[in-house]
């Protein structure tokens, strides 16, 4: 009986490391994060580049967040921010600032993707370290998907490296399968379930997330309102039912969004709720980066295919690693598998 | 019709040994990940106490986020209405965000949350943070219009219900603004 059940125990206990090893480390096709960097890091030069209209008024001795205010918020934390050494100095600011454009226009094309994301982490931390007052979910979606950037070979699918390391020994390169680029990428998926659980654990206090006026109260906000719809006032029972259904399918995502046959459901759903919060309620940008966010659960295989279907659209057919799939179109693959050694080529 | 793959290669798995360190770092850092938003005030007395343990890390990676979208509930909106007096006497008056002014629509946003920041600072028992923020909006008022006082009111703007948008109440009815004087600054 004793013998029995430490065999069951020892066979669970295995089981539980091959999955873990198989959640975390079976090789991946970085597809999937190199759409991510281009999204991500498009998302990121645009955030940044919006800063540039506004840079002396918030930040420096005359901004609207001058340091006074913001070292008094952040004292006693470990908040970094290399602007602190340098807004002293307008010309010093401009300079960085637009090398920080610099490295996320690089970031996105791909190009030293190794260098670029990291310094693209460390400039997107800084804004955000120096500028709270002024901030909101965009970045911290911006900060988490610069900090898995850098984490994974972001710059192993359609990036300006691999095209020139393409050209450089003439041939397309073979689609580059890594252990980092699944890793990168559960990390993001895992914390994006991380966010809609707490947004959705959050709402739960609010009595009009249970009454059914919470989207009202959003959509009849007219400093947010960016498309009128004061229309659905007229529509209550609707008004009731969007939010029930936003609240239950943020609470619910981290558990529905991992099954294949609930997955695809889900990820429809993320669709109308950003675009709604974008189109609706003016934050185009934090809409658009939370469907940035979720992508990590398309799979590598539906990402090639679709990039190739907007490719052939546009007449370049299947082109090279920079256009997008390396030439070669990979089938959906049944399960992933851990492999102990050696590749597959 | 899905090809088989022609073209691949993989990296070998990392050693055992590298794979333990990896996952011990990986477990670590979805715990913080965890721990960011769930030690957000109002938390338990654990809450605090793992959220102090992991302050560092959440610090450095600006990961101490609620996630709290529009929650507990989207409320009133707030801006901030400012009048200055320049030294010639003149009063300059305006209000941030301004969608006339601030444009696009991100930097809207960003003078947004400057003016719902400074009310959820204000509705904190201790008020010397947001009397810090406001000053620091009235200094750069001050500086930008050469101005020598500087008054600043939030202005809060209730959402009207749906009830009485059906019986023809506009959203920016002035029932549904309250204003109160929230920061005087005189320039030396």
């Amino acid at each position: 009986m004793a013998g029995s059940v430490s065999t069951a125990v020892r066979d669970w206990g295995r089981e539980v490391l091959a999955g873990w090893n198989r959640f975390w480390f079976a090789a991946a096709d970085p597809a999937t994060l190199g759409l991510i960097r281009i999204l991500g890091g498009a998302m990121m030069l645009y955030t940044h580049a919006v800063w540039s209209i506004g840079l002396t008024d918030f930040v420096g001795s005359h901004g609207l967040l001058p340091a006074e205010s913001v070292k008094l918020l952040q004292q006693d934390t470990w908040a970094f921010s290399y602007l602190w050494w340098i807004e002293g100095s307008p010309v010093l600011l401009w300079t960085a600032h637009i090398a920080a454009l610099i490295v996320f226009a690089m970031l996105t094309v791909g190009l030293f993707t190794r260098v670029t994301s990291i310094l693209a982490l460390i400039i997107t931390l800084s804004y955000v370290q120096r500028l709270p007052g002024a901030l909101f979910g965009l970045d911290q979606v911006n900060t988490m998907l610069a900090l898995y950037l850098a984490v994974g070979p972001s710059g192993d699918a359609f990036s300006l490296d691999r095209w020139l390391r393409g050209r450089r020994v003439g041939q397309t390169l073979p689609v580059r399968q890594s252990w980092m680029a699944n890793l990168a990428t559960r990390l993001i998926q895992v914390h994006m379930c991380i966010v809609y659980l707490f947004a959705g654990m959050a709402k739960l206090v609010g009595m009009a997330w249970w009454d059914g006026t919470a989207l009202w109260m959003a959509f009849g906000n007219l400093e947010y309102q960016s498309l009128d719809m004061t229309w659905m006032a007229g529509f209550p029972l609707l008004i009731n039912l969007m939010t029930h259904v936003t609240v239950a399918w943020e609470l619910s995502y981290w558990a529905l969004v991992w099954p294949r046959l609930s997955r695809p459901i889900v990820l429809a759903l993320a669709v109308p709720l950003h675009m709604g919060i974008a189109i609706c309620l003016g934050m185009i940008t934090f809409g658009l980066a939370m469907l940035i966010g979720n992508l990590a659960f398309v799979p590598p295989w539906l990402v090639r295919a679709a990039v190739d279907r907007i490719l052939a659209i546009f007449g370049r057919g299947r082109g090279g690693e920079l256009a997008a799939s390396g030439g070669e179109k990979l089938k959906k693959p049944s399960r992933p598998q851990v492999r102990s050694s050696g590749s597959t080529r | 019709m899905a090809t088989a793959p022609a073209n691949v290669e993989s990296t070998p798995l990392p050693r055992p040994g590298v794979r333990a360190i990896v996952s011990l770092i990986v477990a670590l850092h979805v715990l913080a990940v965890f721990v960011g938003p769930w030690a957000m005030p109002q938390t338990s007395e654990l809450g605090a106490n793992v959220g102090r343990a992991f302050q560092p890390y959440l610090d450095v990676l600006s990961l101490g986020n609620g996630y709290r979208f529009f929650a507990p509930e989207p409320g009133p909106s707030h801006l901030v209405r400012f009048e200055v007096t320049t030294r010639d006497g003149t009063l300059e008056e305006g209000f941030f965000p301004n969608r006339a002014e601030h444009w696009p629509r991100l930097l809207y946003h960003r003078y947004f949350m400057l003016s719902e920041f400074v009310n959820t600072l204000g509705s904190a028992p201790d008020t010397k943070l947001a009397d810090t923020y406001a000053r620091g909006y009235a200094q750069h008022l001050a500086e930008e219009f050469d101005g020598r006082t500087v008054k600043l009111y939030l202005r809060r703007h209730y959402v009207p219900r749906t009830e009485e948008v059906r019986q023809g109440r506009r959203l920016d009815d002035k029932v549904l603004y309250e204003e109160r004087l929230i920061y005087t600054y005189e320039r030396d």
